[in-house]
């Protein structure tokens, strides 16, 4: 499978203005702190990581959401999508959609459901209006609702099938990449999983890429076929879904994996769960060394000098720790 | 012994505009000395309300105990008097919110607010009650509490801000403890953190705890019992291990099942997850007679549209209100 987006070196900045300086010079915030990764046609990554790590920031800054400074490359086919100009980007924004986190506030109230799903067509594409009707709805039939619902408004539906006419939406300009920022975190347990499944089916049906971002590590765990984690702004670990969740090799990750509550008497029995204790750095004066220093078990003094790097391991994963070698 | 809570056929009406509805219908419980009971389901079925209820925080005008008894150390809060209700919470009852960013308030520091419980229940000078204020954030461990106690909440983080709910509730030593989904705002590993430190205070303290989630990881790790609720009724009750190894309702099958869990034994292909099709009635069907979750099973036959299942007892404390509980 050939790469379908590639990651080089993506930075997101944003300037903050600090009080007590008399000159006024603007800092920085450094939310996302050059970030490498690629993501196959076809498959899903997983960004996970707590919140502030700039997990949605990354995602948004691929989408060119963001209001920060971005720099760095983010390929989408081989074509870079961070210098195109406006004709470009409404090219480029036909080819990655975002479904979004809150099926309430991310519907426009005012308008029928129809008109939410064809609102990209309108905008993107120059498609004729017999078309984009035939395509409103395929889409509806597509992710389950009846046709009859399209002329109702968003209060009208449950948060299910709101967030079901946001994935509609998001699909009308058939787009290659979809970025889904936490696309179930606010829905309730049992309509999660008919979402999930919606999504998984939809993937093999319209050969979707998915960029999956989550804090439910039970959730990652299904959708994804590779996994980025990421702390302070920095991917820490790299590694198919496999790997990573059979043998997490960054402490944090580690952390991250034992802090999940299980049902399964024998996991509860076979981890023991490490408390990562203390505070993250301030994101404004970030350490010299490694970012999760002040938090790990294992830190040395070589992990206060300098910053690991995200290096490729014999397995084919990445880890960003002093410690991994192998 | 004595249980420390009772609750007996509570039915709590709320008004709306489609006539009154029964929010909860006929829920009866008890609650041990220094037991952990957690409260499941969907939103909407009622988990809340029984904590509100138990509070005596029923909203006014609104929502009512239409009958049933809550006996709280042998006394009825049901029909206890508003001064005596507010002499029991926080002293004897006392309950974490869900959204630690807005249950603080944002113009007192949590000093203040901490101390606000001892002076007005306890009656502590405004010196003794910032010392214990200190004493408490040191055991809800927020490091340097002689300094943080000044702090607004808006300089904490998330998962501070929970340790100072945690704190105020604690303040009083109440004998029961209500969280109210007390962790969903916060990231997993503090999450982690929280539940230690609510496991540790009730080691050290003997607080009962109630526990509203709709996690059932959650529930695995932090209770001894649990109440599936579904529309207002309790579906099933039981000891939690063995709700987990076998669920007699289809309700809790499916709760279980939907769940992407994090497994040891990963495996390269996965299955769709079983779904639980369709959504919590809307609160107007509340309260008819026949099963409420017979439009979603799989398993309904014609008498679960026709008449409500009662609560079968089953082995080992287990209780499942389903006509086909016995061969599930």
């Amino acid at each position: 499978m050939s790469e379908l987006l590639e990651i080089e070196n993506l930075s997101v900045r944003f300037p903050v203005h600090k009080k007590r300086t008399a000159f006024r010079d603007k800092s920085y915030l450094t939310a996302v702190d050059s970030i490498n990764f690629n993501v196959k046609a076809g498959e899903t990554l997983a960004i996970v990581g707590e919140s502030g790590s700039g997990k949605t920031t990354a995602a948004l800054a691929i989408a060119r959401l963001t209001s920060g400074l971005t720099s760095g490359t983010v390929r989408l086919n081989g074509t870079d999508i961070l210098d195109q100009d406006e004709k470009g980007l409404r090219e480029m924004r036909r080819k990655i959609q975002v479904i979004f986190q809150d099926p309430y506030s991310s519907l426009n109230p005012r308008q029928r459901a129809e008109d939410i799903v064809r609102e990209p067509l309108d905008n993107l594409t120059n498609e004729s209006r017999a078309a984009k009707d035939r395509i409103v709805d395929e889409l509806f039939a597509a992710v389950g609702l009846r046709p009859e619902q399209k002329h109702l408004f968003p209060h009208q539906f449950s948060g299910g099938q709101r967030q079901r006419i946001g994935i509609a939406r998001a699909l009308s300009t058939r787009p290659k990449l979809i970025i889904c920022d936490e696309p179930v975190s606010a829905l309730d347990v049992a309509v999660q999983a008919q979402i999930l499944n919606l999504l998984r089916q939809l993937q093999t049906e319209f050969s979707l890429t998915y960029l999956f971002i989550s804090h439910d590590l039970g959730v990652v765990q299904h959708m994804c076929d590779r996994v980025a984690v990421m702390y302070m702004g920095k991917v820490v670990e790299y590694s198919d879904r496999m790997t990573l969740f059979t043998n997490p090799r960054h402490p944090y990750t580690k952390a991250l994996l034992s802090a999940v509550p299980s049902v399964s008497a024998k996991r509860q029995s076979k981890e023991s769960r490490i408390l990562i204790s203390g505070d993250p750095p301030d994101p404004l004066n970030m350490p010299l060394g490694c970012r999760f220093a002040s938090r790990c078990s294992k830190v040395s003094t070589k992990c206060h000098e300098s910053e690991p790097e995200l290096s490729r391991k014999s397995d084919g994963g990445r880890v960003a720790c002093h410690f991994i070698n192998v | 012994m004595e249980p420390l809570l009772k609750v007996e056929n509570l039915r709590i009406e709320l008004k709306t505009r489609g006539g009154t509805a029964p929010v909860i219908d006929n829920l009866s419980f008890e609650l041990n000395r220094n037991q952990n009971l957690s409260f499941v389901g969907e939103s909407g079925c009622g988990k809340s309300m029984t904590a509100l209820a138990i509070m005596g925080l029923l909203p006014e005008g609104i929502g009512r105990i239409a009958s049933g008894k809550i006996i709280f150390d042998g006394e009825d809060l049901a029909k206890a008097s508003t001064a005596r209700l507010r002499d029991i919470r926080g002293n004897d009852i006392s309950m974490i919110f869900q959204e630690p960013m807005t249950s603080l308030n944002p113009v007192y520091t949590v000093g203040e607010q901490i101390a606000e419980v001892l002076r007005v229940h306890q009656k502590l000078s405004k010196r003794a009650a910032h010392k214990s204020a200190i004493d408490l954030l040191d055991a809800v461990r927020i490091p340097n509490p002689q300094s943080r106690v000044n702090d607004y909440p808006f300089q904490m983080s998330g998962g501070q801000r929970q340790r100072v709910m945690i704190a105020i509730a604690l303040a009083c030593k109440p004998k029961i403890l209500i969280a109210d989904e007390p962790t969903t705002a916060l990231d997993v590993t503090v999450q982690a953190e929280i539940f230690e430190l609510l496991k540790d205070l009730r080691a050290q303290t003997g607080t009962s705890i109630i526990l509203i989630t709709h996690d059932m990881g959650v529930v695995a790790e932090m209770a001894e019992r649990m109440i599936v609720m579904y529309a207002g009724r309790k579906v099933e009750e039981g000891p939690v291990s063995s709700i987990i190894e076998r669920a007699r309702h289809p309700y809790t099958r499916g709760l279980i099942a939907c769940v992407p869990h994090v497994t040891t034994d990963l495996k390269t292909d996965r299955g769709a997850l079983t779904e639980v099709p369709g959504i919590v009635p809307s609160i107007n069907e509340f309260g008819g007679n026949n099963c409420l979750f017979a439009a979603r099973c799989n398993d309904a036959i014609d008498k679960c549209f026709n008449a409500r299942p009662p609560e079968v007892n089953l082995e080992n404390l287990h209780e499942a209100a389903c006509w086909r509980a016995e061969d599930i």
